[in-house]
């Protein structure tokens, strides 16, 4: 088989996707807003599918957070990975039903955890690749969070590409130098299993590596006053001096709100329930 | 907080200074006195583990506040005792650029980076502190970049900046040279000799290349076994030799070249003063009297022509690049054909990003070419997994921790051939280890060793897979001058178990004392292969491909060698006998 460079489905590939969703760089509706605002868009969608039990309420919450996912352009690796978990979840749910003797109702409330759960991640995603990590940081720190989570969010985002880069290093070292199956297997599960052995072999020294280089991070912090803002405010004032809310942040929210009212007024018209 | 008080006095005044850190069993500071005057630049040399960077940890408070050690004696930085004033305080005062800077930048875009200090502090003009170290770096276009996305030498800057923007007296840069191409190294020295002459900054640099010293330095400070053997001025400095070179810092070639010629008295510190300094002595170069090609270069390892040693490996028509975060394609090779040969020691040379690395890793089979073939002993890189090429391939990666997956030295080069079962392994491993000099070391683990000694452990890893090709990312970088040439000795010494080494490096002495074959890249090609003679003796393309040519062959050039010469050695071998003579 000839290997080819693929730009997709490649350690490479997640690893830009993981960086064009931690810095919101394809950009989209929730992008634009102040991030405080996103926060409370992101509350609001959150909240809004658990008082309800009626199905057609739920459907239509999800119909709205899928359009959310598509409005703020999330990527698909991340849009990948929430269909693949909602695909297994739907044929375990199936599964688990039959099993243990259950019939349709059984499924249709499980189901209903299931729409739940999906209207909330979609929010999250949509919510969250629209925050860069400055933006974050910045309304944690107005919304009056701890200082150090403000900070800590950020930092964790700015190691973010540096673990990345790592962990790719040390799994190529790997692939190099340790010994390949002889054969590939039944499904290749040989090969599979030596990939999950180094992907835990390469634990240590990625977090030793990183470790290494954080030394000085923590160094130039002190240097740079980081502690000295956290015991004086004059610092947080400057930071959060940008913030505005602009008519199109109370736009966005006003129609989400409207939407969710409508989807409630319309599920009271047309109810369906799991219990039957 | 309001701007500190303008001091009259030195910059840094230090009295019999001793520190000891937590849990070592020597001190790494003893009995340092010291004064550093305001609007100096001021070069500290000394052989790794000398304590020059310990010692400028104190200037800013670092030790003993961060480091809190065994301290006595005192520290006043413009006049304030350094115990006595917190990091946070001196940190207006003074600034530090790491060695490892990128692990400095703590913000995602370089805007926020820089204005980072000024805003902890609360200062009210913080954004006009940012712009103007923006500006004076001239970095401003890069304000809303990603500090990831940028160069190491832009993120140099931006380091650099983050500390001008607290407008310091003194700042402090912890060898620049270590991770960036000699031209951009170049620049962050026109930059800071820039900033010390218009605001009057004084400016102290941890340097191992006396040429940087020669060139941009007033005084240097040389630092042996913790304490200061001497601080004088940068011509008398550089003028005692044999001193600097006992340290483990080789004066710069056109020093040596003028002692070569007259044991005592003043000596030329650049290339434009050596040419004077020559032309009033009446050397010349003789004419005739240097070879054709360099006399160290054999000539059958850099014939390029066809009826040549076999190929080792080859790259046709090859295209690669890499995608952005915005999903673009940044070429990166757009046309390279190349064949490396039984016997060669080719250095491969280019700016950062001119695709060094990625040709490496074309080799070793962990990428594979967009377009084109890239073959390894005859083998397409394609047709087989990286796992089996590694037979005929080692690659090193630059820094040596990369490279360490086990828990210790011996684990780490038993590794491969453990794996592939060879049946003498234990017999390798032990002569691997013996050849590399760390049989003693062999169960430490290789992050604990010294710079020299994880090079040294590195290229045992190497040695163990038996390859046919040997690739090196940057063996020498970050190494003090002695360190350096052991590593060049030991390269020097492997030559006879691999067929063909490759080494992509900055370091323009190792190319032009080891290697016998040049491959300079830019523009995504090869611009140039050649002997390393012929490579230095064309000019306009060092500029293209941004390289710095070693002092002594700059100066053969400038003198109408042609070849230019290539050590020191040469380049006094093939000056007028007159001179010789009065030297004598």
């Amino acid at each position: 088989m000839k290997r080819t460079e693929r730009d997709t489905l490649s350690v490479e590939w997640v690893k830009l996707e993981l960086l064009r969703t931690a810095y919101a760089t394809r950009g989209g509706l929730l992008a634009r807003l102040d991030p405080r605002v996103v926060l409370f868009w992101y509350v609001l969608m959150a909240a809004s599918p658990w008082f309800t039990h009626n199905l057609t309420v739920l459907a239509l919450l999800f119909a709205l957070a899928a359009a959310a996912v598509v409005t703020c352009r999330v990527g698909p690796l991340v849009v990948g990975l929430f269909v693949f978990g909602l695909i297994t979840e739907t044929g375990y749910l199936v599964t688990a039903a039959w099993f243990f003797d259950g019939d349709l109702t059984t499924v249709l409330s499980l189901g209903e955890l299931t729409l739940k759960l999906g209207t909330v991640s979609m929010a999250s995603m949509a919510a969250f690749v629209s925050l860069d990590p400055e933006k974050l940081s910045d309304a944690l720190l107005s919304l009056r969070a701890p200082a150090l989570v403000g900070f800590g969010v950020s930092y964790g985002y700015r190691m973010l590409p540096i673990l990345v880069d790592e962990f790719q290093t040390v799994i190529d070292g790997y692939r190099l130098r340790s010994a390949p199956p002889a054969s590939r297997g039944l499904f290749g599960w040989r090969v599979l299993l030596r990939g999950a052995k180094i992907t835990v072999y390469a634990f240590y020294p990625m977090m030793l590596n990183t470790a290494k280089r954080t030394r000085t991070t923590v160094e130039a912090l002190e240097t740079r006053g980081f502690t000295y803002a956290m015991v004086h405010s004059d610092g947080r004032r400057i930071r959060l001096a940008h913030l505005r809310v602009r008519p199109l942040d109370l736009a966005v929210l006003a129609v989400t709100a409207a939407l969710i009212a409508a989807a409630y007024a319309l599920g009271a018209q047309y109810p369906t329930s799991a219990r039957l | 907080m309001t701007a500190p008080a303008p001091h009259t006095g030195p910059a840094v005044e230090v009295q019999d200074l001793v520190f000891r850190y937590p849990g070592a069993a020597d001190d790494s500071l003893r009995g340092v006195d010291l004064t550093i005057e305001q609007g100096d630049f001021t070069a500290v040399v000394g052989g790794n583990g000398s304590g020059k960077t310990t010692l400028c940890k104190t200037f800013n408070g670092l030790v003993p506040h961060f480091w809190s050690g065994t301290y006595s004696g005192t520290v006043r930085v413009f006049g304030q005792d350094t115990t006595e004033t917190d990091v946070a305080a001196l940190s207006h005062r003074v600034g530090y650029v790491y060695q490892d800077f990128g692990n400095q930048l703590v913000r995602p875009t370089v805007h926020d980076e820089v204005s980072f200090g000024p805003v902890n502090f609360g200062l009210p003009d913080w954004r006009a502190r940012t712009e103007e170290a923006l500006d004076t770096l001239g970095i401003a276009s890069l304000s809303d970049r990603y500090t990831w996305q940028l160069s190491g030498g832009q993120q140099h800057l931006v380091a650099l900046a983050g500390v001008l923007a607290m407008r310091p007296g003194l700042v402090v840069v912890d060898e620049p040279v270590a991770e960036l191409d000699p031209q951009r190294a170049e620049e962050v020295y026109r930059r800071l000799a820039d900033v010390n002459r218009r605001l009057g900054t004084t400016v102290v640099v941890i340097e191992h290349h006396a040429e940087f010293v020669a060139r941009y330095c007033r005084s240097v400070l040389l630092m042996a076994d913790g304490a200061p053997v001497w601080h004088l001025p940068v011509a008398e400095a550089l003028a005692r030799t044999g001193e600097l070179a006992a340290h483990g810092i080789p004066a710069p070639q056109v020093v040596r070249l003028a002692r070569a010629v007259e044991p005592e008295g003043e000596v030329p510190l650049t290339v434009g003063q050596a040419v004077g300094w020559l032309s009033a002595r009446a050397a010349r170069p003789v004419p005739d009297a240097g070879p054709a090609s360099p006399p160290e270069a054999p000539a059958p390892a850099n014939a390029p022509h066809p009826p040549g040693p076999p190929v080792v490996a080859a790259l046709r028509g090859v295209r690669h690049g890499y995608r952005t975060v915005h999903g673009g394609l940044t070429p990166v090779l757009r046309d390279v054909d190349l064949e490396l040969r039984e016997g060669e020691r080719i250095a491969l040379v280019g700016g950062n990003g001119a695709g060094k690395s990625t040709l490496l890793r074309l080799l070793t089979g962990l990428k594979v070419p967009r377009s084109g073939t890239a073959e390894v002993t005859g083998t397409d890189t394609r047709s087989v997994r990286p796992a089996e090429l590694a037979d005929r391939v080692a690659y090193l990666y630059q820094r040596p921790e990369q490279m360490f997956l086990a828990d210790s030295v011996r684990a780490d080069i038993e590794m491969y051939p453990r794996g592939r079962r060879r049946p003498d392994t234990d017999a390798l491993v032990a002569d691997v280890l013996d050849r590399i000099r760390l049989s003693a070391l062999a169960d430490r683990d290789g992050r604990t060793l010294s710079g020299g000694q994880q090079r040294r452990a590195t290229l045992g890893i190497g040695l163990a897979m038996t390859p046919a090709l040997l690739l090196l990312d940057e063996p020498t970088s970050s190494l003090d001058t002695a360190t350096r040439d052991d590593v060049i000795a030991m390269l020097d010494a492997l030559a006879d178990r691999i067929r063909c080494v490759v080494v992509a490096t900055h370091d323009m002495h190792l190319v032009a004392e080891w290697a016998t074959r040049v491959v300079a890249l830019g523009e995504g090609r090869v611009l140039k292969d050649a002997p390393p003679a012929e490579f230095f003796a064309d000019r306009e393309l060092l500029d293209r491909v941004r390289v710095v040519p070693p002092q002594i062959t700059a100066l053969g050039t400038a003198l109408g060698m042609v070849p230019p010469p290539l050590t020191v050695d040469e380049c006094a071998g093939r000056l007028s006998t007159a001179v010789q003579e009065a030297g004598a």
